[in-house]
């Protein structure tokens, strides 16, 4: 062991603030979650798909405007294959890719026009329901008093079937596009919010919040703070299911008769127009049915995956 | 957990009460009453005061009012007088036609009469003035009407409705007074050859008597009248429409009433069993084939009544969904990020995620096309082959959310203390999978299972409607096009009575399943 000497040190002053830097790697969460999420290749691939799609829905009619009564003086439009369509109107042509429907209409315009229906139906809807749902759930969830007033209100309301509530309403308001997403709304929110009531009755007790309470923190700031950010891969698997299930909804209501008014285009009147013929005139049905399919499940894989991203245990 | 159970029965009849009055006073107030003529043929064909009356006529047959009608008011009035020739009597012509002429009708002592009366029960007259041409001839239909009218409140409304809900037959029944041996007793049922509850004064002879039709014992004591249909099953209960088989008439050799005994056989199709009091007197055949004033028949129907071809559906799906989806659920868990829960969750994503209009028709056409089955419901040459298809696009997307649940929960569960303890223990991983971690992940779904039975009895809007199959899925979707408020209340209340069963059997379900779970004492947080 040699010899330590006093010249072998210095003196250093108490530098307050390199005393407050940490040493861990600096962590920021949301860029962590797009780290895991465009990791996987699937996702690169589906986000191209998406924004082709988005872009096409928006551009297309933009451009091409679609007008199903444009041959309906001219009967020999009608049903034609798209084989057919394309010699009757000379030549190659996207618009008649698909072919024509019953009334000499462009499949492919009309796909188009209503997928963009659909999204922003999908959109408007789920912002609606997932603001009111999560905003109310996390009160609801937090307030005892809230809770036993609303557990009645919804033991009542949820007891009626939500397909008979749709229908009902908008039987009674009309079929508008307005009216069908407040139809959607009214009380699409109140399983939202009972799910979400649930998960933050299981956040509210834990340790960290029950300090957080001692030290006086008024409730909005506990809502936003201690329990919000523990719940967002919660909010984001809630969307992943919602969003495909705006158009499927709209699907399924056009169909047994109580969607949207025939002035809006949508796949789902496309499909129930179609489906009775869907034997005869498959180019008139398989369209819109593989474009409500394709948007769906991209969303919802989508969605997942996001979902799965957001969940900080997975951003090792 | 008596009082626990007793409170939340009472809760369930509460939110019943509230659902129903929500749905009458939606359908009624707030939808614009003459929707209902859109579709009225007879309404297109009548004109000025003759087509108003009409449509007091319908207000009255969907519930929204009650009137009273100034031409009925003279025949009860002067059939009291005159017997059953008043109609040629003068001062009931001289009566009636008093309210044609729109200037001195109030003078007429009758018609003063009928406006005293009405107004004293809180009726509102109505008078519709004749309408007339230039020329001063009255046009086609447009003869003066004297009415009554009164609106029927909300609270009426629901009050009328709840109690018409449940009917008891007693002996009271039948308004005769020559009748005068009434009773409920139990006799020998020659049709069955068991014993039957026979009753005379009731509307129905057997109250209670078996024969060879599912369930196989039939009661008429008690009726459940949900409402009825106006404008699509005219004038037909609702409970009726759904239970009343649809295929052809059966029939049988067999004895009438009165001649039991004898060797007189006939070939019919009366169904003996449904015999009901006819107030008319019994014609000279009638004499000689029935006994009593037990008359009135209905027919032994083959077939599934519309609820019956739902519920076969749907619980075969179910039953399908349940022994498919768990064990391959259990599979996916096993054998997680291998190749099998990867195909797994490609079906589970497809089924959840794409519209179930769009795969029943991928479903249909596959069926049809690759394996020929029957695509239409009518068209099936062999009945039992149409049922594939329906049963098919049912259990399928059920089994895929099975399957998605129970994947989820087995994970949920693999890295419990537990499985640990039981590996430690040396038990081979299919017997954990199998007896422990399977059975602690059932019991997020054991709730779930009498939704999914009671739930068949609902029927399947989509897959109804793509094979055309003769349920009760599409009542609800009907009656709202048609308009047919009858129908949508007695359709919610049915609905809604089914969901709050299921809930409670789920609870209870749950709670045997489960030893753990005590539903009494759920003061706390959790649930």
């Amino acid at each position: 062991m040699s010899d330590i000497s006093s010249k072998d040190f210095q003196f250093i002053d108490i530098n307050t603030i390199q005393a407050e830097r940490i040493t861990a790697p600096r962590y920021s969460y949301w860029a962590s979650v797009f780290r895991v999420f465009f990791r996987k290749k699937i996702n690169i691939v589906l986000i191209t798909l998406f924004i082709i799609l988005i872009v096409s829905t928006f551009v297309i009619p933009a451009f091409a405007p679609y007008r199903p009564y444009e041959n309906i003086t001219d009967a020999k439009t009608f049903n034609l294959s798209p084989g057919k369509a394309m010699d009757y109107f000379g030549g190659f042509s996207f618009k008649w890719i698909f072919g024509t429907g019953q009334m000499g209409n462009s499949i492919f315009y009309g796909i188009m026009a209503s997928a963009r229906t659909s999204l922003v139906l999908a959109v408007i809807c789920a912002a609606i329901n997932m603001t009111i749902g999560i905003i109310l759930g996390a009160v609801w969830g937090y307030s005892k008093k809230f809770d036993a007033v609303m557990l009645v209100i919804y033991n009542i309301i949820a007891n009626v079937p939500y397909i008979l509530v749709i229908s009902v309403l908008v039987y009674i308001i009309g079929a508008g596009f307005w009216s069908f997403i407040f139809a959607l709304t009214i009380t699409g929110w109140l399983g939202i919010a009972y799910f979400f009531r649930t998960q933050v009755l299981i956040i509210r007790d834990r340790e960290y919040s029950l300090a957080s309470r001692c030290l006086g923190t008024p409730i909005p700031r506990m809502i936003s703070k201690n329990i919000l950010p523990f719940l967002t891969s919660v909010i984001v698997t809630l969307l992943a299911t919602e969003l495909p299930s705006y158009i499927g909804m709209e699907v399924f209501l056009s169909y047994i008769g109580v969607g949207l008014s025939a002035e809006v285009p949508s796949l789902g009147r496309m499909i129930q127009e179609a489906q009775a013929s869907f034997l005869i005139y498959p180019w008139e049905f398989w369209p819109p049915v593989a474009i409500a399919a394709a948007i769906t499940i991209i969303l919802y894989v989508l969605g997942q995956n996001l979902a799965d991203a957001s969940d900080p245990r997975t951003h090792m | 957990m008596k009082r626990y159970m007793l409170k939340r029965i009472l809760f369930s009849i509460f939110s019943l009460l509230v659902v129903v009055a929500t749905v009458m006073l939606l359908v009624y107030t707030l939808i614009e009453r003459s929707v209902i003529f859109q579709m009225d043929d007879v309404w297109n064909k009548k004109n000025a005061n003759d087509r108003t009356a009409y449509e007091y006529v319908q207000y009255q047959k969907f519930g929204y009012l009650e009137y009273n009608d100034y031409a009925s008011f003279l025949k009860t009035k002067y059939e009291a007088l005159y017997g059953a020739d008043y109609t040629k009597n003068e001062d009931f012509k001289a009566d009636l036609a008093a309210i044609q002429d729109e200037n001195t009708y109030l003078e007429n002592a009758s018609v003063q009469e009928f406006i005293a009366e009405n107004e004293a029960n809180g009726y509102k007259q109505t008078y519709l003035q004749p309408v007339r041409s230039s020329a001063g001839k009255v046009k086609k239909g447009g003869n003066a009407y004297l009415l009554a009218v009164r609106e029927l409140s909300p609270f009426v409304r629901l009050w009328k409705y709840i109690t018409h809900l449940i009917t008891i037959e007693t002996t009271n029944d039948v308004k005769d007074e020559t009748l005068t041996d009434r009773y409920i007793r139990v006799e020998k049922d020659p049709y069955s050859g068991l014993f039957a509850v026979v009753g005379s004064g009731t509307t129905h002879k057997y109250l209670l008597y078996f024969d060879g039709r599912f369930p196989f014992i039939h009661q008429n004591f008690l009726h459940l009248n949900l409402g009825t249909s106006f404008t699509k099953y005219r004038g037909s209960e609702i409970t009726q429409v759904i239970s009343t088989p649809t295929g052809n008439q059966i029939k049988t050799e067999t004895q009438y009433p009165a001649q039991i005994g004898t060797d007189q056989y006939v070939t019919t199709a009366i169904d003996f069993h449904t015999l009901r009091y006819n107030p008319n007197p019994r014609n000279a055949k009638e004499m000689e084939q029935y006994p009593d004033q037990y008359t009135a028949y209905s027919y032994k129907i083959g077939g599934l009544s519309m609820i019956e071809n739902s519920f076969v559906a749907g619980i075969i799906a179910t039953i399908i969904a349940y022994l498919l989806g768990l064990p391959l659920g259990i599979m996916m868990a096993r054998h997680k990020d291998g190749l099998f829960d990867k195909i797994g969750n490609g079906y589970i994503i497809f089924i959840m995620a794409v519209p179930a209009l769009a795969y029943i028709f991928i479903f249909a056409s596959i069926g049809t096309s690759l394996f020929g089955l029957p695509y239409k419901f009518a068209n099936a040459q062999v009945k039992a082959l149409a049922y594939f298809l329906p049963i098919i696009s049912l259990a399928l997307p059920h089994m895929g959310s099975l399957m998605k649940w129970m994947r989820r929960y087995m994970i949920d569960q693999m890295n419990s203390d537990y499985v640990k303890f039981a590996r430690a223990e040396g038990l081979s991983e299919g017997e954990i999978f199998r007896k422990h971690i399977s059975k602690n992940a059932m019991i997020y779904l054991v709730h779930g299972i009498p939704a999914n039975i009671l739930g068949c009895l609902t029927g399947a809007i989509i897959t109804e409607r793509v094979y055309a199959m003769p349920g009760v899925g599409n009542l609800l979707t009907a009656a709202i096009n048609g308009h047919d408020n009858g129908i949508i209340v007695a359709v919610t209340v049915f609905y809604t009575s089914l969901s709050i069963i299921s809930v409670i059997l789920g609870d209870l379900l749950l709670a045997k399943y489960d030893p753990r779970i005590s539903l009494s004492s759920s003061k706390g947080g959790g649930r």
